[in-house]
């Protein structure tokens, strides 16, 4: 199984439209990738719909990078019982 | 005596969402006034109470200044307890001995209780109390009119207002008018109060109806009112091509054409674009044309889907759409006819007509329905929508959305679904 950041990772690029190598635990997801308000709300339900969980919309969103993105989720899946490849 | 108006939880209520979905049904408008304005006024009390469902109840407690689902209001003297649904012109007030209305279906439409036999009748809720009275008093079979859908109060508005205008027994111009003006029609159908201002180059064309424009409202310069009109207090129209029948409450802002349509309050239609035969809540602000159809090109009769699954058919050829509060349109939304908008709901615009229902809380965007920003963000926005005409969030208002982001979950979360589908699909 393809770890989460793997998996946070393909579903950015996808949602965003980059290639998955030109993304980095670091990317901030509207300064680095260009992410608009829209794309945001898409972003949060493609990782709810990636992992099969419930994010909190407001918690979710207040996330700014992709490896605050990786520990946001991970730490959601432990607390939903979601098993992850961390 | 005392009046007990009564907004019971079930159905019938919810014939009028989402307008009723955070307020009794007694406040919806229809003419000058709201629908228990108009049964105070025939009762001729102004000692009254209310019962409504509970989760708004602090709410209502706070803006109306008298008892709200409190029991004691239910002895101490005559009560007349009525159902918000009754229209007020068909209501033949009881005096004398006590009685209880019902419709043919059972259900009690009034129940008139002297004091006297108050001890005849027992009930910890106003649903228990009702029972109780049915059970003990003499039956009274009636047909009393009701209103059963929000259309039918946009349908009455027009003929309503002209009724409730004779009714004031105003006219003449308090306020300031300013030159050159036009005033079509008799002066005798125009009221204008005092601290209202009419710019120069307005028409206010009484021809086809009465116009009654409250106090403190402003009319900017190229307007056209048509009557029947009414303008609530302190609202503004800004070269507004105001087509005959509107019924707007205080503290709005409307631009563009306007027809046979019923603003609660507080709402903003700022800019261009057609809103006919439509019912828009409180604290919505429709973005630069936004539009809505009010007349299908077959001129059949309008459907409406009040929940998102079923459809009613209205029997009018003209129905526009139902809007929540809180809600806010982008520019160049289109609305179908006869759609359903719900309340705190964030509507984008697609280039094309919308669905014909979107759940409350919505946050519509690119053509789907998402979670959005989520409530936090709505909440934000409605308490500085609301700070911006002097009205405070409280805290109760935070605790009755989010009874009603429960009580709305279930048609939302099967188009967010849809949507997620729609999304998936695309990416």
């Amino acid at each position: 199984m393809a770890t989460v950041e793997e998996r946070v990772k393909a579903v950015t690029a996808r949602v965003l439209r980059f290639d998955p190598k030109d993304i980095q635990p670091e990317s901030s997801f509207t300064e680095d990738l260009g992410a608009e308000s829209v794309q945001s709300i898409e972003l949060v339900a493609m990782f709810e719909e990636e992992f099969g969980i419930e994010m909190d919309e407001d918690a979710a969103l207040s996330v700014t990078t992709v490896g605050g993105a990786v520990e946001f989720i991970t730490n959601v899946c432990k607390a939903q019982g979601v098993a992850v490849e961390e | 005596m005392r009046l007990i108006l009564v907004d019971k939880p079930g159905a019938h209520r919810q014939n009028f969402h989402p307008l009723t979905l955070s307020r009794p049904l007694w406040e919806l408008r229809c003419g000058m006034t709201s629908l228990g304005e108009r049964l105070r006024a025939k009762v001729g009390t102004s000692d009254v109470a209310y019962f409504l469902p509970e989760y708004m109840a602090e709410v209502y407690r706070a803006k109306a200044g008298r008892p709200v689902n409190d029991p004691a209001s239910l002895a101490g003297a005559d009560i007349l307890i009525v159902d918000a649904r009754v229209k007020a012109d068909g209501f033949k007030v009881p005096a004398g001995r006590s009685e209880v209305g019902v419709d043919e279906q059972g259900e009690v439409l009034y129940a008139f209780v002297t004091a006297g036999d108050l001890k005849k009748v027992q009930g910890k809720d106003i649903a228990a109390f009702l029972e109780s009275a049915k059970a003990a008093l003499p039956n009274v079979r009636c047909e009393l009119p009701t209103w059963n859908y929000t259309w039918d109060l946009i349908l009455a508005s027009p003929h309503q207002i002209a009724a409730d205008f004779a009714v004031a027994g105003r006219s003449g111009i308090e306020g300031t008018v300013e030159e050159p003006n036009a005033i079509r029609g008799s002066r005798k159908d125009v009221y204008i109060a005092k601290g209202a201002k009419i710019h120069p180059m307005v028409v206010i064309d009484a021809e086809s109806g009465p116009i009654y424009i409250e106090e403190d409202v402003e009319v900017h310069p190229f307007t056209r009112i048509e009557g029947p009109c009414y303008v609530g207090r302190k609202s503004i129209l800004l070269g507004a091509k105001c087509r005959e029948g509107n019924s707007i409450g205080p503290w709005c802002r409307i631009g563009g054409e306007v027809e046979e349509s019923i603003i609660q309050g507080y709402s903003n239609k700022y800019h261009d674009g057609f809103l006919g035969h439509a019912y828009v809540g409180e604290w919505v602000n429709l973005g630069a044309l936004t539009t809505n159809s009010d007349l299908k090109n077959d001129y059949t009769t309008v459907s409406v889907m009040l929940d998102g699954k079923h459809t009613i058919d209205t029997g009018s050829t003209k129905v526009g759409c139902l809007i929540g509060d809180h809600t806010k349109t982008s520019v160049g939304v289109f609305f179908n006819t006869g759609s359903v908008v719900g309340a705190m709901a964030i509507i984008m615009a697609t280039g094309k007509p919308l669905p014909k229902f979107i759940p409350s809380f919505a946050w519509f965007v690119e053509g789907v329905v998402t979670k959005g920003f989520g409530r936090k963000s709505l909440y934000e926005t409605a308490a500085t929508a609301m700070s911006r005409r002097k009205c405070r969030w409280a805290e109760a208002d935070r605790s009755m959305w989010e009874a009603i982001f429960e009580m709305t979950a279930g048609p939302r979360d099967e188009a967010v679904k849809k949507g997620r589908k729609a999304m998936m699909s695309k990416s």
